[in-house]
């Protein structure tokens, strides 16, 4: 019984805690895009999925031209879609040619969606090293400049530029070869260097797929990209940015997307989601940068914790009376060290709850000490939905379920029961440096706080003190709006 | 009104002017640097009407008057031209544009939104470039005709501020004969022709006051002044465009012509027609036409001859990019013939033109020179014209000729070729004729007989209608110049844009059995190798090389090995990464699916302790170092740089034998191997043997 019961709780995390929920079955998605507060990404073979909240997937996007692996990005007030028609060795050679093509939104029920005339921008003849499919597209934000890589194990991969005006192919540019060994490839540009992210492995052969995601960097857009050990991309250099794990398969084509200063999160298929009976699911994870190099972060599931801020270390917790844990007391000189050695327990929630309010409680920060009022249990509420990247948490005391919560006059308190209310769902990021940021989903009553959609996505937990979280504006280069996770 | 994006996208569909001007131009811009044109039309990225070609040095240079799609406001159904641009070209294959020369709003006489830059022509004496050009003078009425000098026959240009006085009218051309006297002759008031002076922009001779007729419901015109004298011996009926040239002893004054009968419901078109005289400027004796009415009713024709490098060309136009509208037009070229008597032999439009093509370069084989019955050629894409042509082969048994492609360049060639058929079907590609050596069989799989169990279904696509660039080997390669034939042989009609020969790249180098020894490469790979022809293993998926899977292939292949009677090649790598694939491909049958044998021998001056063999490979491989196992890449490989190393070893002095063994299933097999020492440098003093 007991196991049943274990085994019943095992499900209930893996329901929560899916890559993505609804219908997330896509090979090779796009960069995820934004379109009138909807969100898209295109995968192998047309069609795509579309998100009303970033979280919740189900298919309906709408790219005609079939091939694999588009990618598409928002340029000026348009959208322009990058793709690869036939080639890719499985439609029956190593012929294929890389498209462009342009529409005004990317929601197939607007009357202005229409993809223009799609025109090539490059190929593969079929008899050459390389295999024009698989492209991406990046825009230099340092010099206005679009390029585009593709190809795919079958020899090179190329870097061309477009003009971004028209997607068309830049005139007089010649392609360049920059790595080998990959495919799916994704660029893209922070602080100065230049990403060339691909994907390396095999893929298509389900829970036995070996795809995984390596990057090299350079500081000229074509190369050459070496990896951390100064090994050339273009000799199949590179350096490990996601692989299996957490029950996924087969990690590839990475695309990155920017939330915030310092929130990124990067999308990828996995070739197996063992908890969605081994399809092939859209991914999305935080994206951490460690010394310059990108790397996924895991995925937050959830658990109990303490809530620590980065400014001080101090714990999030409820202003209640400190309880004395009981412990007998011998001197040191006393000590008699034949006597057996016994491990003291935990202080329990149940010698303390009762000397807490029954109504609200507010909280505070203080040094950890591993007590109940400090301990924090972070639970997915899956029938919220979420944002993107994530799933909505509720974070209530262990044990309990009184919940943290926002208020209107942007301060924090906890209600004694979880309710469900959007001021107690919580909003919670990853970011570059591997600390945590912290939304709730609305500050109740207060309107003119949340976005057009009733969303908060600016007021953070926030050290006001070392020893006083607020809600406040949201500022990466403050610890002030950092938190770890620990539990311990 | 303003136009919404809405509108344009539905012009698209509707309107024939209004998507050519906004969506076109661009998109052609792009085409131009992928397309040669050899043939009809010369210029595939704009309208190119009245083409004027001069020989200026080795080069010929094309002067065409620029139609362009009307802008909003000025009149639809007319001609409309704002500019000159002119091209330039060495073999009548290959042209570069040098982008415009004049333009309306640059020329202080010109009214700027006339549209009316007609046909010019160019000259060069002493070294200075005339270019004269008619059109609508701010004052006055009709036509004027300019000047601009240049340095260069592409310019840059100045325009003399006004326009010659004289000449009322449109089409000028000159001449500058024998003994320096220069003409020009234009259309106005019938053809003219008159005596330039020798700074090239006045009449010599004094004009003469001519009265203006007077016409019904307008005002009395004050009388003009004409230079010049009408061409006397020139037939009845409207004529235009004079181009006068001297081959010989004659004078050739050459003119659109409308010969037909006028009158209610007639609407006969322009010929081409000339007239020969022993002087400049006449009396003509009229000897017929040079070419007839272009048979799809396109109104005008205009036209040029020159002599280049011995043979002599008809420059004219035809409206190929605008059926159904005949004042945007484009330059065509065929060659022309003089009967001993001086007279022209008469000249058939073809789509073909005069150009040679590189094989080597991409051949728009749908400007066919001659094809059987059924053979149609229509637009790639109706609303986007200078995307060019594609001709359909529609049975088994028909075929198209293309003449005139030059094989020089292909040594180690493969097709490349871009076509779509509606079904599963086959065709050839043959020298000369429908009976011809094949150079190529090019097999159409559009729809997919048989799917491949466990093949990701977004692959598995039907692709009948869609154009296709497939690639094929070729049988056999022609050499020289020759003409290209395109044969139905399959099942279903076949529709061909393009095709080209490209030349492999070059993977390996024989190694004769006298070469000197190779040395490894600045980052210590060995590029020098005996490969033995490779051996089919069945493998679908580089994941099944499990290591005992691999231990069991790798043992047995090497018991067989003493006995076996498979052929190796000693080869040089040209790059750092040995390309298995490649060599299979042609030096053996096996591609995907194989099992290769690579031997090669180090020689060491010196010993040299603690090396470690470093190796990549796709897929799987294993490697001895003089008999001893010393290194297995096993699993899923690819080709990485030092991927595996090896254990410290010792290469001792003298000869060394590495051999590897690499297996591959799907992919492009490949492996790089070095040494390299403790810090991982690599060892670059030995040198490489011949092993077979």
């Amino acid at each position: 019984m007991k196991r049943f019961h274990t085994l019943l709780a095992a499900l209930a995390i893996a329901a929560a805690v899916n890559a993505q929920i609804g219908q997330p079955y896509i090979h090779d998605p796009s960069t995820i895009a934004e379109c009138d507060g909807k969100y898209y990404t295109f995968g192998t073979g047309g069609g795509g999925l579309i998100s009303d909240d970033g979280w919740s997937w189900h298919s309906g996007a709408d790219r005609p031209g079939g091939g694999a692996a588009p990618d598409v990005m928002k340029l000026g007030d348009r959208y322009l879609c990058i793709y690869g028609a036939t080639g890719g060795g499985l439609g029956g050679g190593h012929n294929g040619r890389i498209l462009t093509m342009w529409n005004n939104t990317l929601d197939p029920k607007s009357p202005d969606f229409r993809w223009t005339t799609a025109v090539e921008v490059c190929s593969s003849d079929g008899m050459e090293d390389q295999d024009a499919i698989d492209p991406c597209l990046l825009l230099d934000p340092t010099t206005g400049r679009l390029w585009a890589t593709y190809g795919t194990y079958f020899g090179t991969i190329r870097i061309i530029e477009l003009d971004p005006a028209t997607g068309y192919r830049v005139k007089g540019n010649v392609e360049k070869d920059i790595a080998i060994d990959c495919e799916a490839t994704d660029l893209i540009f922070r602080d100065g260097w230049y990403y060339l992210l691909g994907t390396h492995g095999t893929c298509c052969d389900g829970v036995n797929s070996t795809y995984n995601i390596v990057v090299g960097r350079s500081r000229s857009v074509e190369g050459p990209y070496l990896d951390n050990v100064g090994r050339d991309m273009f000799h199949g250099g590179g350096r490990m940015v996601i692989a299996a794990g957490d029950r996924l398969y087969g990690p590839g084509h990475f695309g990155r997307t920017v939330i915030d200063e310092g929130v990124e999160i990067m999308s990828c298929h996995y070739e197996a989601d063992l908890d969605q009976g081994g399809r092939s699911v859209l991914g999305l994870r935080p994206l951490l940068w460690r010394n310059g190099w990108p790397e996924a972060g895991d995925r937050f599931h959830g658990g109990t914790f303490a809530i620590e801020s980065e400014r001080r270390g101090y714990s999030l917790e409820l202003i209640v009376d400190f309880v004395r844990q009981q412990q007998e007391r011998r001197g040191w000189w006393g000590a008699n060290t034949d006597e057996p050695v016994k491990a003291l327990p935990n202080q329990q929630l149940s010698e303390v709850v009762d000397t807490w309010p029954e109504g609200d409680i507010p909280v505070r920060c203080g040094d950890y000490m591993m007590r109940p009022h400090q301990r924090w249990t972070v639970t997915p509420v899956s029938e919220k939905g979420g944002y993107l990247g994530g799933p909505w948490f509720r974070i209530t005391i262990e044990g309990t379920d009184r919940a943290l919560t926002a208020t209107s006059d942007l301060e924090l308190t906890t209600v004694p029961t979880f309710t469900g209310d959007d001021a107690q769902l919580w909003r919670i990021e990853q970011l570059v440096d591997g600390t945590f940021r912290l939304l709730p989903k609305t500050i109740p009553g207060r309107p003119d706080l949340n976005n057009a959609d009733g969303l908060n996505v600016r007021y953070c937990l926030y050290s006001a003190a070392d020893s006083t979280p607020t809600l406040a504006a949201y500022d990466f280069s403050s610890d002030n709006s950092k938190w770890r996770f620990r539990n311990h | 009104m303003g136009i919404t994006k809405k509108c344009v996208s539905l012009h698209v569909v509707f309107s024939k002017y209004q998507p050519m001007k906004r969506y076109l131009f661009p998109f052609l811009l792009l085409l131009l640097a992928l397309t040669a044109a050899a043939q009809n039309p010369v210029i595939h990225d704009q309208f190119t009407a009245d083409p004027t070609a001069r020989v200026f040095g080795d080069r010929v240079y094309l002067y065409p008057s620029h139609d362009i799609f009307p802008p909003e406001g000025a009149r639809q159904d007319w001609f409309c031209m704002a500019d000159y641009h002119v091209f330039s070209s060495d073999n009548l294959t290959d042209w570069t544009d040098h982008g415009v020369i004049v333009t309306q709003n640059a020329v202080p006489w010109v009214r700027t939104d006339s549209y009316a830059m007609w046909a010019p022509d160019c000259v060069c004496r002493d070294g200075k470039y005339y270019f004269y050009f008619p059109a609508a003078p701010k004052d006055g009425r009709g036509f004027a005709v300019g000047v601009a000098t240049a340095d260069r026959p592409e310019g840059p240009f100045m325009c003399e501020p006004l326009p010659i006085a004289g000449i009322s009218g449109i089409d000028p051309c000159v001449l500058i004969d024998n003994d320096g006297q220069a003409y020009i002759y234009w259309s106005g008031m019938g053809i003219r022709g008159a005596r330039l002076k020798a700074n090239m922009k006045e009449l010599a001779d004094p004009l003469q006051e001519i009265a203006m007729p007077r016409r019904e419901g307008m005002p009395e015109m004050p009388p003009m002044k004409v230079g010049g004298e009408e061409m006397k011996g020139l037939p009845d009926g409207f004529k235009e465009g004079p181009f006068v040239f001297r081959r010989g002893d004659w004078y050739y004054l050459t003119f659109p012509w409308v010969r037909g009968e006028t009158g209610e419901g007639k609407n006969p078109t322009e010929t081409l027609a000339y007239a020969m005289s022993r002087s400049p400027l006449g009396p003509w004796d009229f000897k017929g036409i040079i070419m007839a009415e272009h048979a799809n009713h396109c109104w005008t024709n205009h036209h040029s001859i020159v002599e280049f490098r011995g043979q002599w060309y008809l420059f004219y136009h035809h409206n190929d990019f605008s059926l159904r509208d005949d004042k945007r037009r484009s330059a065509r070229i065929e060659r022309i013939t003089f009967s001993p008597d001086g007279t022209i032999g008469e000249v058939v439009p073809t789509m073909r033109g005069v150009g040679i093509n590189r094989a080597a370069s991409r051949i728009d084989v749908d400007r066919y020179s001659q094809a059987s019955t059924g053979v149609v050629t229509a637009f790639v894409d109706s609303l986007q014209p200078f995307r060019s042509w594609h001709a359909t082969l529609p049975t088994k048994g028909s075929w198209l000729r293309y003449a005139d492609v030059d094989f020089t360049d292909v040594t180690d060639g493969y097709l490349v070729v871009c076509a779509k058929a509606a079904d599963n079907t086959e065709f050839y590609v043959r020298e000369k004729t429908a009976k011809g050596k094949v150079i190529a069989k090019i097999k159409m799989t559009v729809k997919s007989e048989v799917t491949r169990p466990g093949s990701p279904t977004p692959f598995r696509r039907d692709q009948s209608g869609q154009w296709l660039t497939l690639t094929s080997t070729i049988d056999y390669t022609p050499k020289g110049i020759t003409d290209l034939v395109i044969t139905n042989e399959g099942g279903a009609a076949v529709s061909i844009d393009w095709l080209q020969f490209k030349n492999r790249p070059k993977y390996f180098t024989p190694v004769g059995s006298a070469a000197a020894p190779a040395q490894p490469d600045p980052q210590g790979f060995i590029r020098r190798w005996s490969l033995m022809e490779p051996i089919a293993v069945d493998v679908r998926s580089n994941i099944v090389f499990t290591n005992s899977w691999l231990r069991e292939q790798f043992d047995e292949k090497l018991a067989s090995l003493p006995k076996s009677k498979a052929k190796w090649y000693n080869l040089d790598s040209e790059n750092y990464n040995v390309k298995l694939f490649r060599f299979a491909e042609k030096y053996g049958r096996q591609t995907y699916g194989s099992f290769f044998w690579c031997e090669t021998v180090i020689d060491c001056p010196e010993e040299i302790p603690d090396v470690r063999l470093a190796a990549g490979s796709n897929g799987a491989s294993l490697w001895w170092l003089d008999g001893e196992e010393v290194l297995l890449l096993e699993g899923d490989r690819r080709m990485v740089e030092d991927d595996g190393v090896s254990r410290r070893l010792t290469l001792k002095k003298g000869r060394n034998v590495l051999r590897s063994a690499v297996i591959n299933g799907p992919g492009l097999s490949d492996m790089c191997a070095r040494f390299i020492d403790e810090q991982g440098n690599p060892i670059t003093d030995f040198t490489i043997l011949n092993s077979k």
